[in-house]
């Protein structure tokens, strides 16, 4: 295992390295599972890829690798690689007996981190713990790189730096969006965050493909001919200062990636969102908007151009526009991912809009109208990722991302954070390019994982509280939540100093404290905003019914039980959807409270108790609706097998939390209650 | 005497299928597999392989008595078939599996009858070869553990 902390005697890495073994030879199974078993891994086989599925939806984090031959009579090889890497992100290993290159070329495309041929050598697998590190160092490198964004942003703090200091990515991710809110007036074109950041840093920055950036990019790509384009002719007819061929040059890749999985039709809609979901720099914020907004116009047929068709009001044109597209964006993210997480935050923020400005009401009527038709197209996708929205979420092991799905959350992340920066920007600037420097700092934000569900959650919880609170709140939020819904490993090390620091700030932020320092998991954030916006979004039934509390849900399950993984013995495994659709995400809605945090750590069964599913959650409680705070968490635990080592209510205590804290102490009583009442999976 | 004669009978034996192409190196990395943990594992290997193979060409019957003939299913079997010979280094049979599959690719449904015939062949000699080589290993004991330099 890699982590090192908690393993108190934790044999030296790769020894004991967590492999998931899948294929239908019984003589091959055996023969690489004693192989295996000869390096020291710990082996677990399977025969059957759908098997394989559901072991590693119920037990995601158990799980450092997976072995999988191309050739099964259940499911295609490469299929269940698509499902590995979206719901768990997870490195996946092909193997097959077929050499020809095309499969090869099909196991790159599809993200395997290698193939294997066969027969097997026992050289082969002695070094496949490398594809381990690999995934781990490159996120954790995207973490880095949104930190370094800090040291820039650091002096430009006005928000109180009180929050949880306990990582520097907190820092910076705060920092960072104090940046993005405050000063946007300076960026005046895409690249605009990357300038700002890099004078002061001395690490690269990374470039943020904002949809005006991408949008350059595929015109300048189709302009040239996709297979004819070569990144030097793409950036000269791009013509965006401070752009480098490499930047374009790895962009034009992934974007080819991209199309030729779009192409595929089984995958059309499903992958659209996804595209690079398979390696952390792939699904990097830029590049997900900007798919997103292709495939928008790929897959739902919506122009672009009727983004701003939907607005009317010059004046909230800008924002609306901007939020409008956004949400187009969105709504192509939710295609691939759940829609209707995005859709509710968009209803939202329109709500918002519509309580802060009374003249965008028109465009919030028309933006409404315009997410459910972006979500129709969806509507199956939610209900197909409706039942699969837990695996998204709970699969946060090596994933970038907090939300759903290691990519998928991520581009979620992103684009509701974006969407939330937006609004943000809405109320507190109205300006076309805070805009679109948000968006870009959000896209940049959101390369890390961490930044993502910080951003959705500081985002969301803008929505829903005043807008002056915003700034702040999406300052802290953003912090908290980029620490907690960073990959389990830099959780680990950060996560321990979090949960109180992190509880105190949403908590404040709510209140409209301003106070507060610490910052809610950043799962948690995610969760509650998603929740309530699923919520939100009435006309999506199917959606509120699945996707409730999946998101949020799941990666803060993930999220904290990777990082608590040396903290809490029991296992930690992302739950089922389906108990959690009692959460009562409708209650949080109503009261308009930012979203409640669930941070209880529970465990939860499947409805259909046929995986037992530990799902560790804290349970904060941000709203201020404690009622809709109990009725939450209390149904959140009814089905809940609870392990009494993963109930851990974390709650902040800031200054004027007082009730909160009886909040969660209620709450906590009641899973206590419940745990008492429940037998642990 | 007795022992190392029958020692050295059995590195005869074993060479003997290396040097016929009966076997090939993968079986080698087999036999690395077998330690005190897994005392039996290369005789283990072999039974199941051989049991589960005559369950595979029992499919792949089956599917040549069809007509019109499913290439594309022919093709997925006898892949599986091939991937299972070459992963205990049945080194022939996997080789006929190779040519069998050619004529998958043909579209030739008399050459895949006939070379299919001698994949079952190649099964057959290989199975009675292996079942005299662990007969004769377990007559030499558990320290006559066979080793790839032979004797």
């Amino acid at each position: 295992m890699l982590d090192s902390e908690g393993a108190a005697a934790a044999p030296e890495f790769p020894v004991g390295l967590r492999v998931l073994l899948v294929d239908d030879d019984p003589t091959c199974l055996k023969i690489l599972d004693r192989m295996l078993r000869k390096c020291l891994y710990h082996v677990t086989t399977c025969s059957q890829a759908m098997a394989a599925l559901n072991i590693l939806r119920a037990k995601k984090e158990c799980f450092d690798l997976v072995l999988s031959d191309v050739y099964m009579p259940d499911m295609d090889g490469f299929k269940l690689l698509e499902h590995i890497g979206l719901e768990m992100d997870l490195p996946v290993i092909m193997m097959s007996a077929d050499d020809h290159k095309d499969v090869v070329m099909k196991g790159v495309t599809h993200g395997a981190c290698d193939y294997i041929i066969k027969p097997v050598r026992m050289e082969s697998l002695k070094n496949i713990w490398q594809h381990v590190v690999r995934k781990k160092k490159n996120e954790s490198k995207e973490l880095d790189n949104s930190g370094s964004l800090d040291d820039n942003d650091r002096q430009r703090g006005v928000v109180d730096e009180g929050d949880n200091a306990s990582s520097v990515c907190a820092g910076s991710w705060k920092s960072v969006k104090r940046k993005k809110v405050e000063g946007k007036d300076d960026d005046d074109d895409d690249e605009a965050v990357e300038e700002h950041e890099d004078p002061s840093h001395a690490k690269k920055s990374r470039v943020v493909w904002s949809v005006d950036l991408h949008q350059k990019f595929v015109n300048a790509v189709h302009h040239l001919g996709v297979d004819k384009a070569v990144p030097k002719k793409i950036l000269e007819l791009m013509s965006v200062a401070g752009l480098t061929r490499e930047n374009v040059a790895s962009h034009l890749q992934k974007y080819r990636l991209y199309l030729r999985r779009v192409s595929m039709p089984q995958y059309q809609g499903r992958l659209d969102s996804f595209a690079g979901c398979q390696d952390a720099s792939y699904g990097s914020v830029g590049l997900i908007d900007s798919f997103n907004v292709h495939g928008l116009a790929v897959s739902t047929q919506i122009p672009l151009q009727s983004r701003t068709s939907i607005h009317p009001a010059p004046r909230s044109n800008t924002n609306v526009g901007i939020g409008a597209s956004t949400v187009g964006q969105l709504g192509l993210i939710a295609s691939g991912a759940p829609p209707n997480m995005v859709f509710p935050s968009v209803q939202q923020m329109n709500k918002q809009m519509s309580n802060t400005r009374g003249s965008s009401s028109n465009i919030q009527s028309s933006q409404l109208g315009q997410t459910p038709s972006v979500v129709q197209p969806y509507g199956s996708m939610s209900l197909q990722f409706g039942e699969e929205m837990p695996n998204f979420l709970t699969s946060s092991q090596a994933s970038n991302f907090s939300l759903p799905g290691g990519t998928m959350s991520e581009q979620m992340n992103k684009s509701l954070t974006m969407q939330q920066t937006h609004n943000l920007q809405q109320f507190s600037f109205s300006q076309p390019r805070s805009n679109i420097s948000i968006l870009h700092s959000s896209g940049q934000l959101l390369n890390n994982n961490a930044s993502n569900s910080s951003r959705f959650s500081s985002a969301l919880m803008q929505q829903t509280s005043s807008n002056e609170s915003s700034n702040h709140i999406l300052g802290r939020l953003g912090i908290t939540t980029n620490i907690t819904s960073s990959p389990a490993n830099y959780m680990k090390s950060s996560f321990s100093s979090f949960p109180q620091d992190l509880y105190v700030d949403a908590q404040s932020s709510f209140m409209n404290e301003l106070s507060g320092n610490s910052y809610p998991s950043s799962s948690c954030i995610g969760v509650s905003p998603q929740t309530t916006s699923f919520q939100s979004l009435g006309s999506n039934n199917d959606l509120k019914g699945k996707i409730e509390n999946v998101p949020g849900f799941n990666t803060i399950n993930e999220h904290q039980n990777r990082s608590h993984e040396w903290k809490l013995q029991s296992v930690n495994i992302p739950y089922q959807t389906d108990h959690i659709v009692d959460f009562e995400q409708s209650n949080i809605l109503s009261h308009s409270s930012l979203m409640s945090h669930h941070n209880t750590v529970a465990t939860v069964s499947n409805r259909d108790n046929n995986s037992s599913v530990t799902v560790k959650e804290e349970i904060i409680s941000l709203s201020n609706d404690i009622d809709v705070e109990k009725t939450t968490s209390f149904a959140q635990h009814k089905n809940a097998n609870i392990d009494d080592d993963s109930i851990r209510l974390h709650y902040g205590v800031g200054p004027d939390m007082s009730y909160q804290d009886v909040l969660l102490d209620d709450i906590q009583n009641e899973l206590m209650t419940v745990v008492g009442n429940q037998d642990p999976c | 005497m007795e022992y190392s004669s029958l020692h050295r009978q059995l590195a005869t034996m074993k060479k003997s299928f290396f040097d016929q192409g009966f076997l090939d190196e993968q079986f080698f990395q087999i036999e690395e597999l077998q330690d005190d943990v897994s005392p039996n594992f290369v005789e283990e290997v072999v039974t199941l392989f051989f049991k589960d193979s005559l369950r595979l060409m029992g499919n792949i019957d089956h599917a040549l008595e069809k007509f019109p003939q499913d290439f594309d299913r022919l093709d997925s079997l006898i892949h599986q078939l091939k991937g299972s010979a070459s992963s205990i280094g049945a080194a022939k049979m996997k080789n006929e599996c190779t040519v069998f599959r050619d004529f998958c690719d043909k579209e030739n449904q008399e050459g895949c009858i006939r070379s299919f015939q001698k994949v079952k062949k190649e099964h057959a000699c290989l199975r009675q070869k292996l079942e005299n080589y662990f007969q004769l290993l377990r007559q030499v004991g558990p320290v006559a553990k066979a080793t790839r330099s032979g004797n």
